[in-house]
């Protein structure tokens, strides 16, 4: 609604209207008045008159600003009162509709889809047939699956492990409380400190001499998996998860004091750069070279072998690695908030 | 004949296995307490599994699979009272009202495990 | 004499699948946290007996690679779960004994 004007005498509309009805406006008598009062006043005023002046405006503000605080009073009440609760409704409602009609406009395009299974699907064409027949004399690994998805169609892999990159790099920037190397005996850095103790309640005894049997176990266990990915099920990601799991224990019988010996932030950034750049570097030329990208110089060689299938355990090797150290990333900031 | 034998040996090894699997899920039923159904947990990482793994082992002959498998229940062996022991620290450091549900013959020990560091 | 080996195994099979839902039961009924816990390790070990069982049924080895895994899984749920759940419970008796002094 439009502002109630306190000088709406002195707006165009009415003084228009006035000087139709009588000739005469509001500016001609104010003019002859102040001619009158300048012709009595010689002297400038005294500061006991100024004084009076300015208190008698003041008082003339205060009581507009009260008139006004009047007039918008009943609209105050009202957004307090009954408008919080229509907007309130109103939120609700509208939130059910939206959800409503998107859960309908998806299950709309889910009915478009063909029958499962069908022989004639857009999928079920000739290149999986290839991909079955030529799978193993092509890219020399035992295992198909591995052969897809890092030798046929290795930039999705590239891909995949991006995006892993990336949710650990918004993990960190969420939840990172680093220390503060300026200032050691910061307030700050002593509360982390005191959490962390709070944390880690005790070390135990039975679990450290169990866990200093077992993590170097699983680690093997996990390199296994890494390294056979191209023969038997397991690959990059199952690997490398293993291997997380491994320090993750290690992490939870130890302390983070005695991890940090070996296994800091810096060591984290640098092997996932650099193991990301080495599957960058390896498969990505083919930006330059055009979609026939250059021979391979490494041979398949044997299939069963375990340094067949020409880069794909170099590439298993990467994978692992980097899901390793981003397992480790994800329990130590969501636990502590810092590596 | 011997295929026979050992079908007979294998299901014997399998029946043994799946009453102590039964007794184990009838006691984490009937025990009052939790700290008693430990023992009940505890049943089938030790005598469960070697059991049935035996009598599994027994009808595959000896390969790569089954070494694979006893390696499984020697990982078990190592674990079990681990988590068996931490499960109990647990319920000792958390229970408020220890007196009610047993009879507590180290106090200083419970004392210092309430109180942390 | 496989058509015995597969009799026995299915009736191995469906019993310990009984006994993994009298597990689940207990995990959804049990008081305390220590039931709970206690559950979900039989529920693991349960399920290592299950796959090792459809390993050799089925004659594939890669299986028990799975197993392997899952062993370790559930040892490591245990460590973390207690270890968190005895950081909560000191954390809530600090800030009582804090609110109590101030």
């Amino acid at each position: 609604m439009a502002k109630i004007r306190n000088d709406y005498e002195h707006s165009w509309w009415p003084r228009l209207l006035q000087w139709l009805e009588d000739g005469s406006t509001t500016l001609d008598d104010e003019l002859t008045q102040e001619m009158e009062e300048s012709r009595e006043q010689h002297l400038l005023p005294s500061h006991e008159d100024v004084a009076a002046y300015e208190a008698k405006l003041e008082e003339r503000r205060n009581q507009q600003l009260a008139a006004e605080l009047d007039m918008y009073a009943h609209a105050h009440r009202w957004s307090k009162t009954k408008g919080a609760k229509i907007v309130d409704w109103a939120y609700r409602i509208m939130s059910v509709v939206i959800c409503v009609s998107i859960i309908w406009v998806l299950l709309q395009t889910a009915s478009y889809l063909p029958p499962f299974g069908s022989p004639d699907n857009p999928v079920n064409n000739e290149v999986s047939q290839r991909y079955i027949e030529k799978g193993m004399e092509e890219t020399g690994a035992v295992n198909i699956v591995a052969g897809m998805i890092l030798d046929y169609r290795a930039f999705d892999t590239l891909g995949e492990s991006n995006v892993l990159f990336i949710a650990a790099c918004s993990v960190l920037i969420l939840l990172r409380v680093s220390s503060d190397k300026h200032d050691p005996t910061s307030v700050h850095q002593l509360e982390v400190e005191a959490d962390d103790r709070m944390y880690e309640p005790k070390n135990d005894i039975i679990l450290q001499h169990i866990s200093a049997f077992l993590v170097p176990m699983i680690l093997i266990y996990g390199v296994y998996g890494v390294m056979n990915g191209h023969i038997s099920p397991g690959g990059g990601f199952s690997g490398g998860a293993i291997m997380g799991a491994a320090l993750i224990l290690y992490l939870n019988a130890f302390g983070f004091k005695r991890t940090e010996r070996f296994f800091t932030f810096k060591t984290f950034q640098v092997v996932s750069v650099c193991a990301l750049s080495f599957y960058a570097v390896s498969k990505a030329y083919s930006f330059f070279t055009g979609a026939n990208h250059l021979p391979s110089f490494i041979t398949p060689g044997n299939p069963g072998d375990l340094f067949s299938a020409g880069l794909i355990p170099y590439l298993n090797i990467a994978v692992g690695a980097v899901v390793c150290c981003t397992m480790y990333a994800f329990y130590t900031h969501f636990r502590k908030g810092d590596m | 004949m011997l295929d026979t034998i050992r079908f007979i040996i294998s299901l014997l090894l399998t029946l043994g296995g799946l009453f102590v699997l039964l007794s184990g899920v009838v006691g984490i039923y009937k025990f009052k307490y939790s700290l008693s159904r430990i023992h009940a947990g505890a049943l089938f990482d030790t005598v469960g599994i070697v059991l049935m793994m035996l009598g599994v082992v027994v009808g595959n002959g000896i390969n790569l699979t089954s070494l694979k498998m006893l390696l499984i229940v020697c990982i078990l062996w190592l674990t079990s009272p681990v988590s068996g022991h931490l499960i109990g620290r647990l319920e000792i450091t958390i229970n408020d009202e220890l007196e009610k549900d047993m009879m507590v013959l180290d106090q200083s020990m419970v004392q210092h495990e309430k109180e942390g560091d | 004499m496989t058509e015995a080996y597969s009799v026995l195994y299915s009736v191995t099979l469906s019993i310990l699948g009984l006994f993994l839902l009298a597990c689940l039961v207990r995990a959804i009924i049990g008081p305390r946290i220590a039931d709970r816990l206690i559950a979900i390790n039989m529920m693991g070990t349960l399920i290592v007996i299950i796959v090792c069982i459809l390993a050799f049924v089925m004659n594939e080895g890669g299986l028990v690679d799975v197993a392997i895994t899952y062993v370790m899984l559930s040892f490591l749920a245990v460590v973390l779960l207690t270890k968190i759940y005895m950081g909560v419970y000191h954390e809530k008796r600090r800030r009582e004994e804090g609110n109590t002094d101030a």
